[in-house]
């Protein structure tokens, strides 16, 4: 998993931005809401103005609004909206909705023949599917029960017997949202549990025999035989009964020798949720010199990767991505990756220092294909300079290369001499911060890593609370969803509120590739070109990175009728809620980290700083509507 | 007609025909009556429209419908008003202006002296729609709990009302059905018991008598009176004529959004050049003296005659026996003969010849 820049802000610095203030949550929380204000004002009056008069058209819109704040907010009750939210979930109950559990049950059978246990990652594979499963079709769902609710009420006339009640706007449009946030709640749990029970049981196995085992110095070491195409070496130590597996496509067994018979358990170690400890990274090339970066090894940053910039984006002071991609490290020469931790405390790692790696390799001739390119860790202190013998591994590529670092290693210490080093006496400063260097040993092949890609492991979650952290993003999703549905459905038609809810979502979930269209427009790029261009260039087969082949004042026509909309489009994505980030948190359980308990606050507060948007919004439309028109 | 019955609180003014005809039967006369519009003190004055317009827009504000056309009415706390009209006319649009549920594109409406559009109103008002829009998958008991939340009333005071409401409109026995499987006339007085769910003051019932047998008719319009009793003001709009008649203290009539006539019943039905008598056990000799009486007046006897039943009567009665002794099936050989036709005891009897009487002098 390759983190990009904001998944290592932690709430305040995401809210707040320090520095960066244009970019912070919080400004663009507050101009958003401003903007609708204004909008919903201007539109307001504007309207009232051309139905009473431009006086009394500023008269109603200032009763509105006092309504608003004197009558309707303070009035409103939470008894009234605990009915209608009451209401609201038995309708979408009565429209047997609970069936799509039952449809998503049928998909995970269905699954179990499609998804491939024998693959490389099979944690990742159950993992990821159950989680864009379950995110599609709640996503989908929402989309339903929120947008035909009030137009059908509407249309059967029964909110007549609710809007003559002394019920105000704010409270039918909240019940509903709470309604069906509970009917999403309902759904979504017996889901995440069908979930769970199908990667466990899916992945469950067991291997049924030692195929080879030997008497070597007194240890056992055997192999198991092979299922799902995977053997395990284990090794049971003199005089004992149990051992344990190597690690193999992150599992391991515990192997019970009774006798001549081995007996081989339950996969351990397969659902993960490691709790990771990042460092800050400093690149240096082949001289020594201290870069930025590494090597960059080919057009890796060809999508997305714009994060979230709030408004500057919006202004254009953030153009570019910020897509953090693989940067790479030469071998064989002075160039390395190192790696500074903070609070490496003997506390948080008393017996090794755990560390995961998750390192590319690149290689810029065949070499030896079978060994893999070798690369080496060493501890340093930051201040003395103190280091440890290089600690050599092989690459394990598309894996999390689980290794301890011992807390006794043979090297150099601040005054030069070679002895047996104590980690936390030599290689800790004072700060109790340490370095790791990570470089690359066999001459012209290449490392790459990012700030993921090597951390401590100080501890692990359990695998059963991330993936409910997992899927509460998911129902923050919905919730979003189910908000943007009810404030579209209080003006527009059951079918079009639909589909500007689906809009939006589509919108919000290819945000990058309109940010990517508008950074290729602004940077003069030759990639498509916007929708007209794009169109053009189908119909007159032209490859999408030359020049467009029309001349003239056609030409400055399609490429500015083309800025407008990808401009236009870009602040709206911009105004939407980042539905991949959300959906991000999927790839977090998926690769066995535990999802941060920063980038789920964040979506909590997105979430409900949306959810407010649509109420207010939502209120002002249902309140000057003509139920009966 | 019920004359006997009714409290009559005010006469009306501003009306043809109403200026020379203070019904016998007024028992209360708050204002000085028919002389200046605003008369009626403001208090007393529960639902004002003033000069009210609706036009219906398409999406393009273009004009569609021209619904009502500057309505001017005051309906007065304790009375029964009724809206009358043919489809149409605007009744219902009125009705709905006056909910807030539509916004008039001129004139104003006002409720307990707020504006149409405000919820607080909402507490002192029952609506009964033209249909009971009800959910239909919750049942008697669900639904008034429901719209009992809806006016914030705790569970006590629900409990409460919802028995209360439930026995009045005869529910009891199917309060644990869903309403999808009620009869029309169930819907209706489901209907009618959300509407009265927080003793509500002013009442307005969209065509309260569609879809409901002759009983439930007869029920309808006896709660009604029975509401007004209570010192409740209740609007009606209908185009059964036969309710308004019997119900209603005043009527506006409407047509094609204009307000045509405006007064009290009994004084808009009211056939001066005609007398009624009657009178039971006489003899026919006795009968022969009246017309007698009659001609030597001068006056000229239309008919003299032994009055009908209606076939509600009719119906009603059969119901009645029906429920006192059930099972045995009644022969209808002759009707008159049995209790159907019972003057002394049937009250409503008197409607019929009033009936023919106004038919011919038309």
């Amino acid at each position: 998993m390759n983190l990009q820049p904001d998944d290592f802000w932690t709430f305040s610095q995401w809210l707040l931005r320090p520095g960066a203030f244009l970019e912070s949550a919080l400004l663009q929380g507050i101009v958003l809401v401003l903007l609708a204000i204004l909008l919903g004002l201007l539109v307001a009056y504007v309207i009232s103005a051309a139905h009473y008069g431009p006086g009394e058209g500023f008269y109603a819109v200032a009763r509105s609004i006092r309504d608003f704040l004197t009558v309707d907010l303070p009035g409103t009750s939470p008894r009234r909206i605990m009915a209608l939210a009451h209401l609201a979930f038995k309708e979408a109950i009565r429209r047997r909705i609970l069936f799509v559990i039952g449809l998503f049950v049928v998909i995970l059978l269905l699954a179990g023949w499609f998804l491939n246990p024998d693959s490389d990652d099979p944690a990742r594979l159950y993992i990821s599917f159950v989680l864009t499963a379950t995110n599609y079709l709640v996503l989908a769902l929402a989309l339903f029960i929120s947008a035909f609710s009030l137009p059908q009420d509407i249309e059967n006339r029964t909110i007549y017997t609710i809007v003559t009640k002394p019920v105000r706007a704010s409270e039918i449009v909240l019940g509903r949202m709470l309604g069906f946030v509970a009917v999403g709640t309902v759904m979504l749990v017996p889901m995440g549990l069908a979930s769970y029970i199908f990667v466990k049981r899916g992945l469950d196995h067991t291997h049924l025999e030692a195929v080879e085992a030997e008497q070597v110095n007194g240890q056992i070491v055997g192999e198991t035989d092979r299922v799902r195409n995977h053997s395990h070496e284990f090794t049971i130590e003199d005089g004992e009964t149990q051992g344990l597996t190597a690690i193999v496509r992150g599992h391991r067994h515990v192997v019970t020798r009774d006798g001549d018979k081995f007996t081989i358990g339950d996969p351990v170690g397969q659902l993960r949720a490691r709790i990771p400890s990042y460092g800050e990274i400093q690149f240096y090339d082949r001289s020594g010199e201290a870069k930025e970066e590494g090597i960059d090894v080919g057009a890796e940053r060809l999508a997305g990767g714009y994060g979230n910039a709030g408004i500057s984006r919006l202004i254009g002071v953030t153009g570019g991505t910020r897509k953090l991609e693989h940067s790479y490290v030469e071998g064989g020469t002075l160039g390395m990756a190192e790696f500074t931790f903070s609070n490496v405390t003997p506390k948080r790692y008393p017996d090794g220092i755990p560390i995961d790696l998750s390192v590319r390799a690149y290689r810029s001739y065949k070499g030896d294909i079978e060994s893999g390119i070798r690369g080496s860790l060493t501890m340093k202190n930051p201040d003395t300079g103190a280091e440890s013998n290089p600690i050599a591994f092989v690459v394990n590529e598309y894996q999390i290369d689980e290794r301890t670092l011992p807390l006794e290693i043979e090297g150099t210490d601040a005054n030069g001499e070679t002895r047996l080093l104590n980690v936390y006496d030599d290689l800790v400063n004072d700060d109790s911060q340490m370095q790791i260097l990570l470089r690359c040993l066999d001459r012209s092949q290449y490392l790459g890593v990012t700030k993921s890609g090597l951390y401590l492991r100080p501890a692990e979650s359990s695998f059963e609370w991330n993936l409910t952290k997992a899927y509460i993003s998911l129902w923050l999703q919905m919730t979003m969803i189910i908000a943007f549905g009810v404030m579209f459905s209080t003006f527009l038609s059951g079918p079009v509120a639909m589909v500007a809810t689906a809009v939006c979502v589509l919108m919000g979930f290819s945000a990058e590739s309109i940010y990517d269209t508008r950074h290729f427009i602004d940077t003069n790029v030759s990639r498509g070109g916007g929708p007209i261009e794009s169109l053009v260039r189908l119909v007159k087969q032209d490859a999408m990175t030359t020049q467009l082949d029309v001349e003239g004042v056609a030409n400055t026509l399609i490429k500015s009728a083309d800025a407008m909309i990808v401009y236009t489009m870009d602040a709206v994505a911009t105004a939407l809620p980042n539905l991949p980030r959300m959906m991000a948190t999927a790839e977090y359980a998926a690769s066995g980290i535990d999802i941060f308990g920063a980038v789920l606050a964040r979506h909590c507060v997105a979430t409900l700083g949306y959810c407010i948007l649509a109420f207010l919004i939502s209120y002002f439309f249902l309140k000057s509507r003509e139920i009966a028109a | 007609m019920d004359n006997d019955s009714t409290t009559v609180t005010d006469s009306v003014e501003g009306t043809p025909r109403s200026n020379d005809a203070a019904g016998e039967n007024v028992n209360t006369a708050p204002t000085a009556g028919g002389t200046s519009r605003s008369g009626g003190s403001s208090s007393d004055v529960v639902i004002e429209t003033r000069n009210l317009s609706k036009i219906y827009k398409d999406f393009w504000g273009r004009k569609k419908v021209h619904a009502l056309k500057s309505l001017d009415i005051e309906v007065r706390k304790g009375e029964i008003f009724g809206l009358l009209g043919p489809n149409g006319s605007g009744k219902s649009t009125t009705i709905k202006l006056i909910l807030g549920l539509l916004f008039p594109t001129s004139g104003r409406v006002l409720v307990f002296d707020k504006d149409a559009t405000e919820t607080k109103k909402n507490e002192l008002i029952g609506y009964l729609p033209e249909e009971s829009y009800l959910y239909q998958f919750l049942n008697a008991e669900e639904t008034l709990d429901f719209y009992g939340r809806l006016f914030d009333m705790s569970g006590r005071q629900r409990k409460q009302r919802i028995e209360e409401l439930l026995s009045l409109v005869g529910l009891q026995g199917a309060r644990h059905r869903q309403l999808r499987e009620y009869s029309k006339g169930m819907r209706r007085r489901v209907g009618l018991a959300q509407a009265l769910i927080n003793d509500p003051d002013l009442i307005l019932l969209d065509e309260p008598t569609t879809g409901l047998d002759p009983i439930g008719i007869r029920e309808m319009k006896d709660l009604i009176l029975a509401l007004r009793d209570q010192g409740k003001t209740v609007l009606l709009c209908s185009h059964q004529l036969g309710d308004v008649q019997d119900v209603c203290d005043r009527v506006a009539i409407l047509h094609q959004g204009e307000l045509k006539e405006l007064g009290r019943v009994t004084d808009l039905l009211k056939v001066k050049d005609i007398t009624e008598v009657h009178a039971s056990q006489l003899s026919d000799a006795a009968k022969q003296e009246i017309v007698d009486v009659i001609a030597r007046h001068g006056g000229q006897l239309q008919s003299i005659d032994n009055p009908t039943a209606t076939m509600e009567e009719l119906f009603l009665n059969i119901v009645r026996e029906s429920e006192a002794r059930p099972g045995a099936r009644r022969v209808s050989a002759t009707p008159q003969d049995e209790s159907v036709v019972d003057e002394s005891q049937s009250e409503s009897q008197p409607e019929s010849p009033s009936e023919s009487q106004s038919g011919s002098n038309k």
